[in-house]
């Protein structure tokens, strides 16, 4: 497949498309909980793929901030699904193209409303069939009613992978397994580590982004606190590589069971 | 072998979604491989053909050519259901109707089911004309469908007025069909299709449509909770009855002769003038033939189903 040309429809410039591995996932980020990291999960992955090069856009359902449009204005925005029209908008445009990995901010007060209209209108089925494999990325926490949810959500789309996300800060006391087993036929483990509270705070700055520690340019960060940062997104990093690369793995295995069959 | 079933959709007003129900049902027999043909009574240009083309016949039910059309062939059309859509206003004339010329006897005698789909609309006039309808229906499967469109709530007195009214229709079966997203249904007006096209993506030849995914997983949701009411009332079973041992007995049955004398009158009040007295006579119908031949000698003119 050939590199493409994606124009995101919030950017007036466009991201090139390497040569590349197929078609991009769907990533929802999602918890019925507030504070559990949500949206510096999605931050996360967004300036992943953009320091990789590759074509992202991502939806911030999110009304309360700070707002993933806040940290990345050129690669996100704010939507609303709040009626028939705005869901077309939204839900539509994730199944039409394949070439663009989109990223989904749930806020948790969106949460219910969001997947009761994924499940109605069948959207993974939908993005599956279309050859998009969407992941759903589910921020653990010890509140039981993000037990509840993690549950429900494996009995609505026992298809989908579903992923629990650690953030240390919040899941340290979650034992592992137990409510938020791992039920993915991908073998990757995804933990955001702690982050000392001074460079939390830096990095909760209104405007920051990870891209920036990749390219040497700190907005407020040198010395030692940026080497200290930079390795902690790499930790990041090599597991959100890891995912990338179980995906493609699934894909290859996927294809060429279709190809034995046949 | 199933026996013929009639299916007549009628609605007291205009507006509270008969044709949709009946696109729902063309689109469930479908599914199920059931023949299916359909009349659509919204003289000239038609509402419901507009969606079925191949398959609905758009009528004036007024007119004796046209009656004749719909029920001499309901035997010999080859299709296993024919479904009916009576324009508003005119379900209890029409059933005052069929009960004059015999049809309804039909359904007695077992030689054709016959189910009624009364679309409600919101106001106690319904409830009268349920009343009114339910007793010409004592040999036919009465079904009651509240159709939610535009969120309409249905009656707006107490459960014990709503109780009191059916409870009085105790054979009466309700059918709920909930509300469709608003700009779902507009656009699948829009793409003149039916449901299960708008669905599947597919223009009316049969290519790629540019359909809205949302919208059609809407419709698709929807026309699923449709279809679990028609599963559930069981509606295959009803039109699917198999003729019986009866039919033979009923093939040589005598048309009263007083009975001939109303049907005239009968269609007069659809017609808009006075129709010459027709006898509808299925051609092999041994019995009824001979009894439609003393008749002919009463009575100047029987008209013979072709």
């Amino acid at each position: 497949m050939g590199a493409a040309t994606i124009e995101h429809p919030k950017t007036r410039s466009s991201v090139r498309q390497e040569d590349n591995n197929g078609p991009a996932p769907i990533y929802v980020v999602c918890s019925p909980s507030r504070g559990v990291g949500k949206t510096l999960v999605a931050r996360l992955l967004t300036d992943y793929c953009v320091a990789g090069r590759r074509a992202v856009a991502a939806f911030d359902l999110a009304d309360e901030g700070p707002q993933l449009n806040d940290y990345a204005p050129n690669h996100a925005k704010v939507v609303d699904i709040g009626d028939v029209r705005s869901q077309v908008r939204l839900f539509d445009s994730l199944v039409a193209t394949t070439d663009v990995t989109k990223i989904i901010d749930v806020d948790r007060r969106q949460f219910g409303n969001f997947f009761i209209i994924a499940h109605k209108i069948q959207l993974f089925e939908e993005a599956r069939r279309q050859g998009i494999e969407p992941v759903l990325l589910f921020l653990v926490d010890p509140n039981p009613k993000a037990a509840k949810a993690y549950a429900t959500l494996h009995d609505w789309f026992p298809e989908v992978t579903l992923l629990p996300v650690r953030n240390q800060l919040v899941s340290r006391d979650v034992p592992r397994g137990g409510d938020f087993p791992h039920l993915s036929r991908l073998s990757v483990c995804l933990e955001i580590p702690l982050l000392r509270p001074a460079l939390q705070a830096a990095i909760d700055l209104e405007g920051f982004s990870f891209v920036d520690l990749g390219n040497n340019t700190p907005r407020s960060i040198s010395g030692q606190p940026q080497d200290e940062l930079r390795l902690w997104f790499r930790r990041i990093r090599v597991q959100l590589q890891a995912l990338e690369l179980s995906l493609l793995f699934e894909q290859v295995m996927t294809e060429l069971g279709a190809r034995q069959e046949w | 072998m199933a026996r013929p079933a009639v299916i007549l959709l009628g609605a007291d007003k205009g507006g509270v979604g008969k044709t949709t129900v009946s696109r729902t049902l063309l689109d469930y027999f479908a599914d199920r491989k059931i023949s299916t043909r359909a009349f659509d009574t919204e003289w000239p240009k038609g509402t419901l053909k507009r969606f079925h083309p191949e398959i609905t016949d758009v009528v004036d039910v007024t007119s004796v050519p046209d009656q004749m059309k719909i029920f001499d062939t309901i035997e010999t059309s080859g299709t296993q259901v024919t479904l009916i859509d009576v324009r508003a206003g005119l379900m209890s004339p029409t059933l005052r109707a069929l009960r004059d010329i015999g049809f309804l006897d039909m359904t007695k005698w077992n030689q054709v089911t016959f189910a009624v789909f009364h679309i409600l609309g919101p106001s106690i006039a319904s409830l009268d004309e349920i009343a009114e309808t339910s007793k010409l229906l004592v040999d036919a499967r009465y079904f009651l469908v509240k159709n939610f469109i535009n969120d309409t709530s249905f009656f707006d007195w107490d459960q014990d007025t709503y109780n009191s009214y059916f409870n009085r229709i105790p054979h009466a079966v309700e059918i709920t069909v909930p509300k469709l997203s608003e700009m779902a249904c507009e656009q699948v007006e829009l793409a003149s299709v039916p449901f299960a096209s708008f669905i599947g993506n597919k223009k009316r030849n049969g290519e790629l449509a540019v359909n809205s995914f949302v919208l059609r997983g809407y419709v698709r949701h929807w026309l699923q909770k449709v279809w679990a009411e028609y599963d559930r009332v069981k509606l295959c079973d009803v039109i699917s009855k198999a003729d019986p041992a009866a039919t033979a007995a009923a093939a040589a049955r005598e048309i009263a002769p007083a009975a001939a004398a109303s049907r005239d009158a009968a269609f007069a009040a659809l017609s808009a003038t006075a129709a010459t007295p027709r006898i509808f006579v299925a051609k092999d119908d041994a019995g009824t033939r001979d009894a439609a031949a003393r008749l002919q000698r009463q009575e100047p003119r029987v008209a013979e189903s072709s």
